[in-house]
């Protein structure tokens, strides 16, 4: 399935927000969204939400022969699913180009960078050594999978356990987790990927694009990091040019985000060990609220409740008069019903218009009261200004106590009525 | 990689170079006759030749035809006797679609696709034999058959692969260099604009500013080169021409 | 086969042409193009050769590397084709468009060397039943102007004549298990008798004649063609008849006889030449693709 196309209003809105500095939500142009971290029952299981985008990785281990050219080193795999829960884009088997985008990146942040020991996955050289396994699932695509599929693997993988082995000569047995605790994995460091989004043929840079704003961006570099200020990986993508400051800049920013990221983490992976030692049931179903209709679930933000009262008297004064109600319909024949005049039919065919008046009043009639409120509106109120849709965008004046009010036709404030037609300026 | 020395106490690499010492380049243009555009380029022991075809109507799905400017359609493939050991596949995983991807991003961004609405420009790499620095050859020889072809572009696109070894940047890596670290930088010489970034391994952020400007004098090398065999070729060319 | 569009017009010229013997460049029907053979051209290789004829590129890589021999025929080694249509040809092979044309060459080439004499397969064993060396032979065709079977039999014969295989040592190991050492001299190395590697000849039937060596434009002409294998003695070993029309018996057998003409007097200057290439040692730069 095709993606909903992107309107040219809407590209221009964001672009034009992003010039003065604003973004969709309200964010500053170096923060991220909120990240929380949960984990499930099995270790190595983890849910990772960065604002909506929502990723899934789950870890698991097999014993398996290493490959030839390596035979004393555990074998890595990692594996992204662009799942189609996460955007009616995503086709269920098709290798897009984004997946393969998206996998070539977390293999080479984390593989090439060395972030696991993996001669430590070694059990007996040569024939048997342990293959780890990470999966990782889009669940819902707001922007920024790159990053959150990063967080989520890394974390992933320090919380997972692998079975204990033991080797008696030959024979290797491999401990259940009730017989003997599993052991964690040697994590060396951790690597975390922040994506900047490029706009306007680099003049503007957005961290954490959101899904929007991805799709009205020029192109996106990738830095991963660790906390330990080494770069880790860098990718760029998308048709746009950088310049070396640029790059710097960046690599700047992500070191500083990258310590706060993985501050969280450890913050978070703390919890769960406290949770579990404590013997708290843990899990994913108990890191969703009960008691809350989850569909339209948004977070909480905070706000600056202290002049809303003020503000709120200024809105109400300068808002017009409420639209009076509509009169109880006429009724001027059996089965017909009218509620108003109607408009001037303004077709420019003079004759007829008389004739069509009455049908369209009864058509007026059945249709919705928001209709014909704006008509009321504009026989009634009195600073209510109507700007017409006509392509010369020209000022409508409506009724002469309003003629002082000519604004400017500015196409971006359109108010579209449902069913307008052309108004000319009254003679 | 215990037991090589990557960077000798006197400053010598594996094969002899100096540092920031590239390999030697050899090309050629026009190598076939039935393309449109086509190259051959050696760096070293990494030999490449790119074809390229177009501009041309745009072929299977006619849906993704642009309606202001050319597509640009690329694919990476290595021979199956290029590396050491035999590889299977001439393409069609993961690594050569990525490589075909950024091939792509990289030309999209040079070439002036304005000048060819709803059309298609095919570039077709081939690695015949690898020795390191994969990308930049591609990306070399790739440059030289779209100006063999005719396709205006904005600049050279040239590109070169460095590492890091003992706080010192190597320009020009070659397969042992190569697993240890490696940036690639595709450049457009003139204005100093990069068109693709890519980079593996660990390194300190403050050695970054060291490499990038490694890697741009790098390719503001490789340029001077590319330069030089355009214009012989099409020194070699107008004599023909002129000839009767 | 990546094709040339032909008018009825050119058809018929064409046609009319070979009629009198007298093809479109000027050659006989029974006429090669220009063909030049460069050997040793990819250095990661065990042997590799380059051959362009006319307009038809053609590149060969060949590795040997140690495997298991085959159960049936434990004393012998084998040999491994894979033909790979780049995209660089046609933008018709882009993608998964080659295999189809990749599998029907390598199926042919099977069938061609499936015989006793064409290459010594037991001088390819080391031990009975363990090891033995496999020849990968890899096709990489570059341009395609027709003919595509001739200029790749003869990329092979070169290829094979070049193959320099490392001398291999046995030696028992104390449990009793055997250890292969290869010889680390690049000289000492074991080269492989090529004297009865066939050639492959196409012909295509064009109107009543038949011709040899065909352009994309003479396909286009005809209906059929036959795909003759011949060793430098004369013998065949492979026949093959490709194309949706027909040939009468009696063509057959001329086409065969002119095939067999044709093919044995190819092996003989081709031998030449490849000793000749080697004669000139390692002194002479090679050329490959600067040329």
């Amino acid at each position: 399935m095709k993606d909903t196309p992107l309107s040219n209003c809407e590209r221009d809105f964001i672009l034009k927000a992003i010039e003065e500095k604003k973004r969709l939500d309200g964010r500053q142009t170096y923060d991220f969204r909120r990240i929380k971290i949960t984990f499930g029952t099995d270790y190595g299981c983890c849910f990772v939400d960065l604002g909506k985008t929502r990723v899934m990785a789950q870890v698991s281990c097999e014993l398996v022969a290493p490959k030839e050219s390596r035979p004393n080193e555990g074998i890595m795999f990692f594996n992204i699913e662009l799942s189609p829960m996460a955007s009616p884009a995503f086709e269920q088997g098709r290798q897009s180009e984004l997946s393969v985008k998206l996998n070539r990146q977390l293999e080479r942040c984390l593989r090439n960078s060395k972030c696991i020991d993996t001669e430590s996955l070694c059990v007996v050289a040569g024939e048997k050594v342990w293959q780890i396994r990470v999966d990782v699932s889009m669940l819902n695509n707001d922007g920024n999978l790159m990053d959150a599929a990063s967080v989520a693997a890394i974390t992933a993988l320090c919380h997972f356990r692998r079975p204990d082995v033991g080797i008696q000569g030959d024979e290797v047995t491999v401990y259940s987790p009730e017989e003997r605790d599993p052991i964690p994995l040697s994590i060396y460091h951790m690597p975390i990927s922040i994506s900047f989004s490029f706009f306007q043929q680099g003049t503007f840079l957005l961290v954490d694009p959101c899904e929007r704003e991805e799709r009205v961006m020029d192109g996106l570099l990738m830095i991963a990091m660790n906390k330990h200020r080494e770069i880790c990986s860098i990718q760029s993508s998308g048709g746009i040019m950088l310049l070396k400051e640029q790059v710097m800049r960046c690599s700047k920013i992500a070191a500083v985000k990258v310590s706060e990221i993985t501050e969280l983490i450890s913050k978070a992976l703390l919890n769960d060990r406290t949770a579990r030692k404590a013997g708290g049931r843990c899990g994913f179903a108990e890191s969703m609220p009960q008691e809350r209709i989850t569909a339209l679930k948004t977070d909480e933000t905070l706000m600056e409740t202290s002049d809303v009262t003020e503000r709120a008297n200024d809105i109400v004064e300068k808002a017009g008069a409420p639209p009076q109600t509509v009169p109880s319909p006429l009724v001027p024949a059996p089965g017909v019903g009218q509620v108003s005049q109607g408009q001037q039919n303004t077709w420019g065919l003079q004759e007829e218009d008389e004739d069509d008046d009455d049908d369209d009043d009864e058509q007026n009639g059945k249709e919705t009261k928001m209709e014909t409120e704006p008509q009321e509106e504009e026989k009634g109120a009195g600073d209510v200004v109507e700007i017409s849709d006509s392509e010369e965008e020209e000022v409508v004046i409506l009724t002469s106590e309003t003629s002082g009010q000519a604004k400017n036709a500015d196409s971006s404030s359109h108010q579209k009525r449902a069913a307008a037609s052309k108004r000319r300026p009254k003679k | 990689m215990a037991g090589l020395e990557l960077l000798s106490d006197q400053g010598y690499r594996l094969d002899g170079r100096k540092a920031t010492e590239l390999r030697k380049v050899q090309a050629r243009m026009g190598v076939f006759a039935q393309a449109d555009g086509s190259a051959y380029l050696e760096q070293g022991n990494t030999r490449a030749l790119a074809v390229v075809y177009g501009p041309h109507e745009m072929r299977g799905s006619r849906s993704r035809t642009l309606h202001d400017r050319a597509a640009i359609n690329c694919q990476y493939s290595m021979a199956t006797f290029s590396t050491a050991e035999r590889k299977r596949r001439p393409h069609g995983d993961r690594k050569s679609t990525e490589m075909s991807l950024h091939l792509k991003q990289t030309f999209e961004a040079a070439i002036m696709t304005q000048l060819y609405p709803r059309s298609q420009i095919d570039i077709y790499v081939k690695i015949l034999q690898s020795d390191g620095g994969n990308y930049s050859v591609c990306v070399n020889a790739a440059t030289l058959a779209v100006i063999d072809a005719g396709i205006p572009m904005r600049d050279y696109v040239c590109a070169c692969s460095v590492g890091f070894v003992d706080e010192t940047p190597l320009a020009d890596l070659c397969y042992a260099e190569e697993s240890v670290s490696s940036l690639s930088v595709a450049l457009l010489p003139r204005g100093g604009q990069i068109a693709l970034l890519q980079m593996d391994a660990r390194l300190h952020q403050d050695h970054l500013e060291a490499l990038m400007e490694a890697a741009m004098t790098a390719c503001k090398g490789v340029s001077k080169v590319l330069d030089e065999v355009v214009r012989q070729h099409l020194q070699e060319a107008a004599v023909l021409n002129v000839c009767p | 086969m990546a094709t040339a569009q032909v008018s009825e017009a050119e058809k018929v010229y064409i046609l009319h042409g070979i009629r009198e013997d007298l093809r479109v460049d000027g050659r006989g029907c029974e006429d090669y193009r220009h063909m030049e053979i460069e050997t040793d051209v990819v250095s990661n290789t065990d042997g590799s050769a380059k051959v362009t004829l006319g307009h038809t590129a053609v590149l060969v890589g060949i590795k040997a590397e140690i495997g298991k021999p085959r159960p049936m025929i434990p004393n012998e080694g084998y040999l491994e084709f894979f033909v790979d249509c780049s995209a660089n040809a046609t933008p018709e092979f882009e993608g998964r468009g080659g295999e189809e044309l990749g599998t029907e060459i390598s199926n042919t080439l099977y069938k061609v060397f499936n015989n006793k004499h064409s290459v010594d397969l037991q001088s390819l064993c080391i031990s009975p039943g363990e090891h033995c060396w496999v020849l990968y032979v890899d096709v990489l065709l570059l341009q395609c102007d027709g003919n595509l079977y001739d200029a790749t039999s003869v990329a092979i014969k070169a290829a094979l004549f070049s193959t320099k295989i490392p001398r291999v040592h046995i030696s028992t190991d104390d449990e009793g298990g055997k250890e292969i050492e290869l010889s680390d001299d690049p000289y000492d190395c074991m080269r492989i008798q090529v004297e009865n590697v066939p050639c492959i000849v196409t012909l295509c039937k064009v109107g009543h004649r038949h011709v040899v060596d065909a352009t994309l434009q003479e396909k286009a002409c005809s209906v059929a063609s036959l795909i003759i294998s011949v060793t430098h003695k004369g013998t065949v070993t492979c026949t093959r008849k490709v194309g949706g029309g027909s040939l009468d018996p009696e063509s057959v057998f001329e086409m065969t006889e002119a095939g067999k003409r044709v093919g044995k007097a190819l092996h003989a200057p081709l031998m030449k030449l490849l000793q000749h290439e080697e004669s000139l040692g390692r002194k002479t730069p090679k050329v490959g693709f600067l040329g």
